[in-house]
């Protein structure tokens, strides 16, 4: 059994059809990235994923367990965790803070215990080694809005393994990022791979062929191709365009 | 099995004038696509190519004729299953809407729960990202699972002519306010209206492709 399952998702808004049917089926331990055009509908895909769009047919399973439909917090509650394409930090907050926050031993204890929280060197602890896993130790007391691009890339995705998440779900991670943000990055993902199931939209080839297992092309709402990436290399027209060149 | 798409005595006229009613526009369609197939679409701009689109997935009424698709009346149909009949895949700037005349409760439910007609409206193909090889595959598997698929493209390079001959099995020639139906590429070519908007130079490499074909099958 594959741990998320998505069978026949039909998403539409009014009379716009915005993902026709989706299936994918990934299995624990797998890098899966999706790739497609803009408009695809690999964003859609996400938020029906992690709860924030309800789809009008079709089902989602995590460990063969019925998701369909339950809220955000709810799915995310069952170790679903997503990074945004448009980057959702506590500016103000150190990069410790950030993750402090987003712990779940953290938000149970409400927001009102902010200062009660720093003090806490507990999750200082746990937030420190996550800090680590991103590359960020010498940043921890820097407040986030002072950190590079790069840097709060990092932290977006340490915030998101606070939640110990079993799926990480990353929505273009390499964006506004330059060469060495990417090649850091890879090294976070490959750090990472294993660990925990990766669902990565990408639009950076390069990083998609050279990490992913499995790669779906989402276009016109629908997988039109899936494959480990040295099959769908192996397509006449991939051979003639730069996609090729990844081999 | 009723056929894929028909188009009986299609007739689709836009008028200008309140008092006095002067056609701006007509198109004719009267045809019959029984089998999965895969159909390319070609005319030049305004020659009514995205309102044959309209028609037959049902978002645009036909002034007189039928259209049907899987065997039912795609404007008899309630507006939201339309698309579980014949979906239209376009960029967002394309999409026109129409007046929905009659209430959806007299309209009749969709036979079929995924679509048996795909449209895909000149979808961006370019050489640099390899997905023209991920959308011919897919079009291909939609025609094995029993689907109609109908192609249009606006060809601007020669290579657009190699991926229409690589995919296409027959050709809808939209222009003069008509469609023709053509069963191979040859037969296009040899049309003077298709000669008349491929221009000389894309005309060649046409020329150059349906030798290539004919020397390919023997």
């Amino acid at each position: 059994m594959a741990l998320i399952e998505v069978e026949g998702v039909h998403v539409r808004f009014g009379d716009r059809v915005v993902l026709e049917s989706i299936d994918l089926a990934v299995p624990e331990g797998e890098f899966h990235g999706v790739m497609g055009p803009n408009g695809a509908g690999k964003t859609t895909f996400f938020n029906v994923l992690t709860g924030r769009v309800k789809p009008s047919r079709g089902s989602i399973r995590l460990a063969g367990e019925d998701v369909t439909g339950l809220r955000p917090q709810l799915i995310a509650a069952k170790g679903v965790a997503r990074s945004f394409q448009i980057m959702t930090l506590f500016d103000d907050f150190s990069a410790r803070e950030n993750i402090m926050v987003g712990l779940p031993a953290f938000r149970v204890r409400g927001f009102d215990m902010h200062r009660a929280a720093s003090a806490d060197s507990d999750l200082a602890e746990q937030a420190s080694d996550i800090l680590a896993m991103v590359g960020l130790t010498d940043r921890a007391d820097v407040r986030a809005k002072d950190l590079s691009y790069g840097d709060r890339r990092a932290l977006e995705i340490a915030v998101a393994l606070g939640q110990n998440p079993r799926v990480l779900c990353l929505d273009e991670p390499t964006s506004g990022l330059g060469t060495d943000g990417v090649q850091r990055l890879s090294q976070l993902v490959s750090q990472l791979k294993r660990k925990l199931t990766i669902v990565a939209i990408e639009h950076d080839m390069e990083f998609l062929f050279s990490l992913a297992d499995r790669i779906s092309v989402i276009h016109w709402g629908q997988v039109i191709a899936r494959g480990a990436p040295q099959e769908l290399q192996q397509n006449e027209w991939v051979k003639r365009s730069n996609l090729g060149r990844f081999a | 099995m009723a056929p894929l798409l028909v188009l009986d005595q299609v007739r689709k006229v836009y008028t200008r004038g309140r008092v006095v009613r002067r056609p701006t526009f007509t198109l004719e369609a009267d045809l019959a696509i029984e089998d999965p197939s895969i159909v390319g679409v070609i005319g030049p701009n305004g020659a009514g190519k995205t309102t044959l689109f309209e028609m037959m997935t049902g978002s645009n009424a036909p002034s007189s004729g039928h259209v049907y698709v899987a065997g039912a009346d795609i404007h008899r149909v309630k507006y939201r299953e339309r698309d579980r009949l014949a979906i239209h895949y376009h960029q967002s700037y394309q999409v026109r809407r129409f007046s929905k005349l009659v209430p959806s409760v007299l309209l009749e439910k969709s036979p079929t729960a995924a679509p048996m007609v795909h449209l895909f409206d000149e979808p961006q193909f370019n050489l640099q990202d390899g997905y023209i090889g991920f959308m011919l595959d897919f079009f291909r598997k939609l025609r094995a699972e029993g689907r109609l698929v109908v192609l249009c493209l606006h060809p601007t390079a020669a290579w657009h002519l190699e991926v229409l001959t690589e995919i296409a099995e027959q050709y809808l020639l939209v222009g003069d306010g008509g469609v023709t139906r053509h069963p191979d590429f040859a037969s296009l070519t040899g049309h003077p209206r298709f000669q008349s908007y491929l221009g000389p130079e894309m005309m060649r490499a046409a020329e150059a492709l349906c030798v290539g074909r004919a020397g390919a099958h023997h």
